[in-house]
């Protein structure tokens, strides 16, 4: 009996044992499982701080990102603004300059017109040409009749030598005729020196006219050629700006 | 006012002119002298052909004296008896004119040259009223008979001065074209 009490207090000291050492098991356990959780817990705690730090980070760079964009941005505005300033400042500029090209075109017209229209100068230098000729033939009239007119002097010189012989045969008599023969030779003797003053006066005029006609007529075929050098350098001219325009 | 230099380049052009252009055929002899100051304005013949070339800064006057005699009637007028003389002597004035403007246009790109004229030779001694700055004679014999005469006469009314020098090798062909 006793050892069945032996036996039954064995093995409820077993049984209890056993019970301890579940309950130690499962308190033991249970604190392992606690302390890996805990141990979970702190390690997701760290990676989440890691986590919040590297997310803390990436905002900040984020927002020096987006602050450097902003620069960027406000740079771009002003450099926008900046090129439509000078956009328009060019604008306005070739505007300017296609007003003057239309304006030299203009110009470059006019001077070929003008130019050409000079050209024309040749008929009035023509005009003169045949004013000369007529003066010409006119001094050469004006030769003839001094010619004709010293023909006559030299034949009242031969009269009146004549008068002044005839006077002397006659004597006492033809005295009085004599004087008149010798004032008629002395007047004929002024009249050749006259004429012959006029017939130089004439020659020089021959001269002097000729020389000026030639000057004016040699000039005006210089300032006629001058011209068209001209009208020919403005007609390019023209011609480029056109070509330009178009 | 008409440098010397440019008076040597004025009497080079013209010799050149002259004996390229006053003879009918190239061989034809051509001997020019050159009178002395004193006959620079004298007549040198019965008539005279005048032509002026005129620049901005002088004009000059090409004066030929011919007479109307036999011998420069047979030597100017042996194909054509239809002109004058006077004629044939104006058309080589101005082939000869033509030939100084030539040569002075590389000097004097604005230039003009007149047409010729006939006048009596009695004009030249008025060649003075003109105020020349250079008057030249020269007495031209071309062949063996025909004796005409040449004045060059340039009034200048700015400084004149340039040196030229005739291309002999053209002078030689007398190829040089004119207009």
């Amino acid at each position: 009996m006793v050892d069945q009490y032996v036996i039954a207090a064995a093995l409820a000291g077993v049984a209890w044992g056993a019970l301890a050492g579940l309950f130690v098991h499962r308190w033991w356990y249970r604190k392992r499982a606690a302390a890996q959780r805990q141990t979970t817990v702190d390690a997701q705690s760290t990676a989440l701080a890691q986590a919040e730090e590297r997310h803390a980070a990436e905002v900040r760079q984020h927002e020096q990102q987006a602050r450097e964009l902003h620069a960027l941005v406000d740079t771009l505005r002003d450099d926008l603004a900046q090129q439509s300033v000078s956009a328009e400042e060019a604008r306005e500029a070739l505007n300017a300059l296609h007003l003057q090209k239309d304006e030299w075109l203009q110009q470059a017209t006019r001077l070929s017109t003008e130019a050409g229209r000079l050209r024309h100068l040749s008929a009035t230098f023509e005009r003169w040409h045949e004013q000369m000729i007529s003066l010409m033939s006119q001094n050469h009239d004006m030769h003839a009749k001094n010619n004709e007119l010293s023909s006559i002097v030299r034949h009242v010189l031969i009269v009146s030598l004549n008068a002044s012989i005839e006077a002397a045969r006659a004597g006492a008599a033809g005295r009085g005729f004599s004087i008149v023969a010798s004032e008629v030779r002395s007047l004929a003797a002024r009249s050749q020196e006259l004429s012959k003053s006029y017939h130089d006066s004439l020659n020089r005029n021959d001269l002097i006219t000729t020389a000026t006609f030639q000057d004016i007529q040699a000039g005006g075929k210089m300032i006629a050629a001058s011209l068209a050098s001209v009208e020919a350098l403005a007609g390019q001219i023209q011609s480029r700006l056109e070509q330009a325009t178009t | 006012m008409i440098s010397q230099q440019a008076k040597d380049s004025i009497e080079r052009i013209f010799l050149y002119s002259a004996r390229t252009r006053l003879p009918v055929d190239s061989s034809d002899a051509c001997d020019i002298t050159a009178l002395d100051a004193q006959q620079a304005n004298t007549a040198l013949a019965s008539h005279i052909v005048v032509l002026t070339i005129s620049s901005i800064a002088f004009r000059f006057l090409l004066v030929l004296h011919f007479n109307d005699d036999q011998a420069t009637r047979d030597y100017y007028l042996r194909e054509s008896e239809e002109r004058s003389l006077a004629e044939a002597l104006m058309e080589v004035g101005n082939l000869c004119c033509g030939a100084i403007n030539q040569q002075l246009v590389e000097f004097f790109p604005d230039l003009g040259m007149s047409t010729p004229y006939q006048l009596s030779g009695a004009c030249v001694p008025y060649l003075t009223e003109l105020k020349p700055g250079y008057l030249a004679a020269f007495r031209v014999s071309i062949g063996a008979n025909v004796q005409l005469g040449a004045t060059l006469c340039i009034c200048a009314s700015s400084p004149v001065d340039f040196v030229a020098y005739v291309n002999e090798a053209e002078e030689s062909t007398g190829e040089l074209e004119l207009f």
